[in-house]
């Protein structure tokens, strides 16, 4: 036993009264908390009933490999990703990029380690400042490049001014006329990648494979550089301008803006495109309700 | 065991209670009386399974509509109610390309509410998938996933992926043309990577297109593997929460 000397009573005493106080706010879990998610579970319940006697799942014709509808869709929660196939490679979209979300998901507990704004709703000064500023980015961003891509600056300008869109300019109608309208040397459409990585020396077949630099910028290079380089200059500025001054801060800003290109891309791959994936209106969209 | 809770005197509704509540059949399947009393209200958390996921006391802030939404609570109460409803389905399905079309139709024809159940599992299924996102954005806002919960939050990152995988898997059960091309676009996007992709496609859906070979894939990840998996991940999910000291709280 150690000695009780005034200071470690006092020490203890407040240590005890700290328990204290927080028992006082402490509450039972049945009734108080298992009401609240009776309640929960019941009004979803009720909910779920009414929804289903109402509206039926979908069911279209038996499946038939012999007949594609225009357009086919993933479920909508891959809609985004489908969305990303339409402006860039497919193994990039469907591959890559989900699985380095997830990766950057998972790892958002090892950058920002502080208990900083921790239990609360947005509890730090500048949290709700940032998560509209990159909301704001996100969606704004997303529906910028998908519009680009769809040669809206084309379409605007040929209205505006009633001429045609300047043929010096042709190459940046849209991603693909980079690709298509640049005077690219021929040489660099098609580099054999087998003359180059000599796998016939090992005894292994010859690589067929050749390598298109146009296509490999415009597909690869350009969008990991944008998906990579926007949020980058995105936690810059809010750097510079003292928006973001914590990890907690650049996770706001980023997250926000994560969910919201999230949300924005679902919301075109759904309701936006329809036959073709071309870009249309949502009235002109034949919706399949999933 | 609670019998000093009750002091004289003894009306009609005092005898009728302890003749209901503190039977030797009651008592040998609850260890404590009716939850009336702060003192058995706590026993019955702390010696029932199920309510043994929580504590017995929580903070006044966590009970709070507005601090989670019930938003993890829902995920998991849809995720009971799609098993419940799933297992009724699979008392009608057959996961065979021949059958499997015509036992749907045959839920909404044939089955006494054979469509609320295909109903209810099919909106289920997608508030599910809603859910867990909106909880996920609630954890990160309220900035809960903050040491020591770092690693519940990559539990809740493969939670979200088997969510996913769960709703994808079930797309294709039904066999018509939305469930076919929607696995197809889906499959094909894994497809599409270089080198392992094609090899990874044909593990996924048996074969080189979407046909017999990946229905039963889908169904038996769909039924056994996943839900499996997901339960698992799901009583880690909870008991670091638990460990962690329960929800998150401010310094
Ligand atoms: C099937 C999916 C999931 C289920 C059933 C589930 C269930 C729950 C439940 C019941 C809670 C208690 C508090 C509440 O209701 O909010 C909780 C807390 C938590 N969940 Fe989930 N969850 C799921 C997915 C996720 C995901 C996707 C994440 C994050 C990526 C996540 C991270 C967390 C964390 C960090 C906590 C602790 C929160 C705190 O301390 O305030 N969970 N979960």
């Amino acid at each position: 036993m150690v000695a009780t000397t005034p200071e470690t009573a006092a020490a203890s005493a407040a240590v005890r009264q700290k328990a204290r106080r927080q028992r006082d706010e402490e509450l039972l879990v049945w009734p108080d908390l298992v009401f609240v998610e009776f309640i929960a579970a019941m009004v979803f319940l009720l909910a779920i009933t009414a929804l289903s006697i109402t509206i039926d799942a979908p069911l279209l014709d038996r499946a038939n490999p012999a007949v594609t509808p225009n357009p086919s869709k993933a479920p909508w929660y891959f809609l985004n990703l489908q969305e990303l196939l339409l402006h860039m490679d497919p193994a990039l979209a469907g591959v890559v990029v989900p699985t380095v979300a997830l990766v950057a998901l998972g790892a958002i507990p090892y950058y920002d380690r502080s208990n900083e704004g921790q239990g609360e709703w947005l509890s730090t000064p500048n949290a709700w400042r940032l998560t509209w500023i990159g909301s704001a980015v996100g969606s704004i961003g997303s529906i910028l490049l998908v519009l680009f891509d769809e040669q809206i600056h084309v379409r605007l300008f040929t209205g505006l001014t009633g001429s045609a869109w300047p043929s010096s300019l042709n190459w940046i109608r849209n991603a693909r006329s980079i690709q298509n309208d640049l005077p690219w040397p021929e040489w660099m459409r098609s580099i054999p990648l087998g003359n180059v990585l000599r796998t016939d020396l090992l005894g292994l077949p010859k690589l067929d494979l050749a390598l298109n630099i146009p296509e490999l910028f415009v597909s690869q290079i350009i969008p990991v550089s944008l998906m990579i380089g926007l949020p980058i200059i995105l936690s810059i500025v809010l750097w510079k301008t003292g928006e973001a001054k914590t990890r907690r801060d650049h996770m706001i800003a980023q997250f926000s803006g994560f969910i919201a290109v999230y949300i924005v891309l679902t919301i075109i791959g759904t309701a936006f495109r329809g036959q073709g994936m071309e870009l249309l209106p949502p009235w002109e969209v034949k919706m399949p309700i999933s | 065991m609670a019998t000093t809770e009750r002091p004289e005197p003894r009306g009609l509704g005092d005898r009728l209670y302890d003749a209901l509540f503190h039977n030797y059949v009651w008592r040998s399947i609850f260890r404590s009386g009716y939850p009336n009393t702060p003192r058995n209200q706590m026993l019955v958390v702390a010696t029932n399974v199920f309510l043994h996921l929580h504590p017995t006391r929580i903070h006044r802030t966590h009970v709070k509509i507005t601090h989670t939404y019930c938003l993890g609570g829902l995920s998991f109460f849809l995720f009971l109610g799609l098993t419940i409803t799933g297992v009724l389905l699979m008392f009608y399905y057959v996961p065979s390309v021949e059958r499997a079309y015509e036992d749907i139709l045959h839920l909404h024809t044939d089955v006494r509410f054979g469509f609320l159940m295909r109903n209810m599992h099919r909106w289920m299924a997608h508030g599910m998938v809603i859910m867990v996102l909106m909880h996920m954005m609630r954890v990160f806002y309220t900035g809960a996933y903050k040491p020591p919960r770092e690693f519940n939050w990559v539990v809740g990152v493969v939670l979200l992926v088997l969510t996913l995988l769960l709703s994808f898997t079930g797309y294709l059960l039904p066999w018509d043309q939305l469930a076919f091309w929607a696995i197809t676009v889906g499959t094909n996007m894994v497809g599409s990577a270089p080198i392992l992709g094609p090899p990874n496609k044909f593990v996924m859906i048996g074969g080189f297109e979407v046909g017999a070979g990946a229905l039963i894939r889908f169904y038996t990840l769909h039924v056994i593997a996943l839900p499996l998996l997901a339960a698992t991940f799901m009583a880690v999910h909870f008991w670091r929460i638990r460990r962690d000291g329960g929800l998150a709280r401010p310094l």
